[in-house]
């Protein structure tokens, strides 16, 4: 390579540099520097303070219980949109007439607005709205004031909202895994005399684990950050209900304008997230090679 | 399972699927006497501001897509021929700031654009997602499978490089770009989180920001708002019907490929 062609290739990455390096390494930094401030928008004075951000942030009753939160709804939903998504890619994997009008018709709410799903469902789950109306009807005495207002099914309402939403996306990539698996393991499993569900659990579910590794870690990442339901559909209550870990993040951030204490929490937020994928790394991959 | 189950069942799950989209353009064209009207349009786009909103998303959109396509294409090709030193480097760059959650550079940024005084500006909306990773990733893969000996070709024949990567590459390229483009425009017309933060005033209001924050108003109504939501769905749902297989491909090519 010439040295010139080399100037030009930098010339032509410099986009990514810029953006990789403003946008993202800075921020990270910056962002763990503040956690070590008591950084706030109309305060002057900016002091180091050291980890006092972090021991503050465990004796938050409000962070805690945004942890919780975050938690519940991670394990609450990934196995629930995990499995209906696999359900439906193995319904729409044969071939049968009509598979891409269905498939492209589960997959419509995951490229429909975030901010528009979450509207539409504060409508149906209001007093009087249409799930409401539902579970009245069959007797399922849902809360007087509505799903969301009510702090036992707030949570459980914007999670089974986020279920419907994602399948559809998980369920496109099952499918592009599925058609990696080649027609000839399941003719000799044919051939061995293998039933349907052996055939499931000893071919297709095997071939299928790095996409089911794949989406779990992915949707845990995605839904450890919830934020746009939340802001649209509870801001947080009733009564901290809803009150998730991103959430916590932008009140105390950009609401309060406590910049340190909220980095810390970011910080905090981040670490965990990477843990859990890690530890599902782990985890899953020791259990498969068993 | 019998052919008719599978049929009723996939119906069934069809219903669920498609209610609430179907609920959202029921409200948008009835009062709330459930007679049909279209006051709700009229009223969103005169006593609201959906104009200027479907204008901001447009505009800012449109801008953020070109870019992509132009500056996703030139760094995907510089990783993809190993055009500077520490290619594989910068790859990981880019894989690891798909992994990264969003949430970590919320504060920064905004104090950032503070600071900068381009907080409440087009230039907050569009600057940081002018290229973006999955996009690097994509077309870095798919140069990756193309022959170089079309490019070597050109070279022999005295061809600049400029002349190589926009004549020759980016031409072949085009399944991959158009994949991306669409992908890209549909990421950033739904976007809410960072549209909210980095702006402030209504003239810079993208649909989005404008719907999450008109729900709650006195002065509104659910059939007003919904026909704000249908106003920000319908662009989106048209792209997909027409470019749903490109849609398909690209996400599944994408998931598969990693």
């Amino acid at each position: 390579m010439t040295s010139d062609g080399r100037y030009k290739g930098w010339a032509l990455f410099l986009p990514w540099i810029l953006t990789f390096g403003i946008f993202w390494l800075f921020p990270l930094i910056y962002s763990f520097f503040l956690s070590l401030t008591d950084y706030r928008l109309l305060d002057p004075t900016v002091d180091w303070i050291g980890f006092a951000n972090y021991a503050r942030l465990f004796s938050d009753p409000d962070f805690i219980t945004s942890l919780e939160n975050s938690f519940i709804f991670v394990i609450g939903t990934i196995p629930f949109t995990t499995v209906i998504a696999l359900g439906l890619a193995l319904l729409l994997n044969e071939k049968l007439k009509g598979r891409t009008f269905f498939r492209a018709a589960y997959f419509m709410p995951s490229i429909t607005s975030m901010v528009v799903i979450a509207l539409i469902f504060s409508n149906l789950y209001a007093r009087g709205g249409y799930l409401h109306f539902l579970a009245d009807m069959i007797g399922l005495h849902p809360p007087v004031s509505g799903f969301l207002l009510s702090e036992k099914t707030a949570l459980a309402s914007i999670m089974a909202m986020d279920i419907w939403m994602a399948s559809g996306y998980y369920m496109l990539i099952f499918l592009g895994g599925l058609q990696t698996i080649p027609d000839e393991l399941y003719e000799s499993a044919t051939l061995a005399g293998a039933s349907r569900w052996q055939k499931f659990r000893f071919v297709t579910l095997p071939m299928l684990k790095p996409v089911l590794l794949f989406i779990i870690v992915i949707n845990s990442i995605k839904s450890f950050q919830v934020f746009v339901e939340v802001f649209v559909m509870t801001k947080g209550g009733p009564l901290n209900a809803t009150f998730t870990g991103v959430y916590f993040v932008y009140e105390t951030g950009l609401k309060n304008f406590d910049f340190g204490y909220a980095s810390a929490a970011a910080y905090v937020l981040f670490a965990i997230i990477g843990i859990v994928s890690i530890l599902q790394f782990k985890f899953l991959k020791t259990e498969w090679k068993a | 399972m019998q052919r008719s189950w599978r049929y009723i069942l996939l119906s069934a799950i069809f219903v669920v699927m498609v209610f609430p989209l179907f609920w959202m353009f029921w409200l948008s064209i009835t009062d709330t006497a459930s007679r049909l009207s279209f006051d709700n349009f009229a009223y969103i786009f005169s006593t609201n501001k959906f104009g200027l909103y479907l204008f901001n998303s447009l505009l800012v959109g449109i801008i953020v897509t070109l870019g992509n396509i132009l500056f996703c294409f030139m760094c995907g090709y510089v990783l993809a021929r190993r055009k500077i030193p520490g290619s594989r480097f910068w790859f990981y760059t880019v894989l690891i700031v798909l992994m990264v959650p969003v949430h970590i550079v919320i504060i920064p940024v905004y104090i950032l654009m503070q600071k900068t005084g381009l907080y409440d500006s087009y230039w907050a909306l569009i600057l940081p997602w002018l290229v973006n990773p999955i996009g690097i990733f994509l077309v870095k893969q798919y140069i990756t499978t193309l022959p170089e000996s079309l490019e070597e070709a050109a070279r022999i024949d005295g061809a600049g490089e400029m002349r190589i990567l926009f004549k020759i590459v980016m031409p072949l390229c085009k399944p991959a770009l158009a994949i991306l483009a669409i992908q890209v425009f549909m990421t950033n017309w739904n976007s809410f989180l960072f549209p909210f933060i980095l702006t402030s005033s209504e003239q810079y209001r993208t649909l989005p920001v404008a719907l999450a924050m008109l729900l709650g108003y006195q002065s509104i109504d659910w059939h007003q708002l919904m026909a704000g939501s249908v106003v920000a769905v319908v662009p989106i749902l048209v792209l997909f019907i027409v470019f749903q297989r490109h849609i398909v491909s690209g996400i599944t090519a994408g998931a598969i490929k990693q």
